[in-house]
């Protein structure tokens, strides 16, 4: 029944795609997302800090 | 199935306006609400609002995003602010990511056998007792699986976990999420005040709720509420390293669920469901954990500079940037995350789910402190 529930994407126990808690298709792409964004976010705050 | 779907980048423009009115709510707090708190006189006392309701930007964007939901758009979040909104567990990793610049691989080393035995144990006591107690109030055993993990080790996250391998209905895990959440958001708003009034000092503190408190989001939350700095030694530095440490038990944790599940039922065709440990090792574990630990040995070899370690150098202009962008990219995620607290959703909490809840919740929230007193002397600073 409740089988095709991904991981951590959604809230309340809803599995529509508009209920999700995440623009991403499920948590292990929302993870990567993150990992991507702190690069970005580090490489941004090297360069500002550069002297 | 799902393949027609848009990717992220497809579906990030229609997320712009909601992400514009996240970052729109925390700029005017730190800029104007939160210095207006500071020195605003109440009851004769300046800066009451933060002196005694212990109230700063975190807890504001709490408090604002619930309010957006609850009552500015009347229980439900509308479609334009809608997908900027789910953007907020992402900022929230990526902070978590971000502050494995306050650690070093020496003071992971230092602090991980400790927390290590703490969360350890507490995770073993609250899955045990859940098991225990779900047995007692003869609850449904899928409903028991998936509380018993949502309650021991991160809330949302560990109960969407669950629920395939113990055959959850999405009630089940919608109940466990009201139940967690509902005592989550309580414990979140009242930690800071009881930490304070017990002359808590950051480690302490951050070791209790780091501890005690079930919701990542929520530790964060009540750390920042109990001291906003974000520095080595903070609250939450501390209590965000003890929460790593419960997340990464996730996996283990669904694993000695499933087998508690499915030990209990006879063999049938359902048996194709069991997981090894392995295969849930895989498909469970929180890769963004990678990404703090590649930041804490980023840190460790010097990349940023000096980290300004208490006694130390002073922290590099590129670790002071970095910790004051974490606060912004905090203050969005948790604006965020309140927009995601839902009146009519935590009233779904009640019946048995909710007794077993409470009576689990506060036992380990208490014996979360008074195990942080009793070895007070003994907890690793970092």
């Amino acid at each position: 029944m409740a089988r095709e529930q991904k991981s951590g994407s959604e809230t309340l126990g809803s599995t529509g795609e508009k209920s999700k808690m995440t623009l991403f298709k499920d948590d292990r792409a929302e993870d990567v997302g993150a990992i991507i964004l702190s690069v970005l976010v580090i490489a941004v705050v090297i360069l500002l800090t550069m002297k | 199935m799902s393949n027609d779907s848009p990717g992220f980048l497809q579906k990030l423009p229609s997320a712009l306006p909601g992400l514009a009115l996240i970052i729109l709510t925390m700029v005017v707090i730190r800029n104007w609400i939160e210095p207006w708190m500071t020195n605003a006189v109440i009851l004769g006392q300046k800066g009451w609002f933060v002196k005694v309701l212990h109230l700063n930007y975190i807890l504001l964007g709490i408090i604002c995003g619930m309010l957006y939901r609850n009552v500015v758009f009347g229980g439900k979040m509308p479609d334009l602010f809608n997908d900027g909104f789910k953007l907020s567990r992402l900022m929230i990793k990526t902070g978590i990511i971000l502050l494995g610049s306050l650690y070093t691989v020496q003071a992971i080393v230092k602090l991980g056998s400790m927390a290590i035995f703490l969360i350890g144990g507490f995770v073993i006591m609250t899955l045990l007792m859940v098991l225990w107690l779900g047995k007692v109030f003869k609850l449904d055993r899928s409903m028991t699986g998936v509380l018993a993990n949502a309650l021991s080790i991160c809330g949302v996250s560990a109960a969407v976990a669950t629920s395939p391998a113990v055959e959850a209905k999405a009630s089940h895990v919608a109940y466990a999420i009201a139940t967690i959440l509902g005592f989550g958001i309580l414990t979140m708003f009242t930690s800071p005040f009881i930490g304070h009034a017990l002359g808590l000092n950051d480690l302490q503190y951050g070791a209790w709720v780091g501890t005690g408190i079930l919701n990542s989001g929520q530790v964060l939350a009540a750390c920042l509420a109990f001291n906003p700095n974000v520095a080595p030694g903070t609250a939450v530095s501390v209590g965000e390293i003890w929460n790593i440490m419960r997340v990464i038990s996730i996996p283990f944790a669904v694993f000695a669920v499933t087998v508690w599940y499915w030990a209990g039922k006879e063999l049938d065709e359902s048996a194709a469901q069991k997981k090894s440990l392995g295969t849930l090792l895989i498909e469970k574990f929180p890769v963004f954990v990678i990404g703090f630990m590649g930041m804490v040995l980023l840190t460790s070899l010097g990349a940023f500079g000096d980290v300004g370690i208490q006694g130390g150098p002073p922290a590099s202009d590129t670790i002071k940037m970095l910790r004051l962008w974490m606060t912004w990219i905090f203050g969005f995620g948790l604006v965020g995350l309140g927009g995601y607290i839902d009146f009519k959703e935590l009233a779904k909490a009640g019946g048995t789910p909710l007794k077993i809840g409470l009576i689990v919740g506060v036992t380990k929230y208490v014996l979360a402190l008074v195990v942080v007193l009793l070895i007070k002397d003994h907890l690793v600073a970092i």
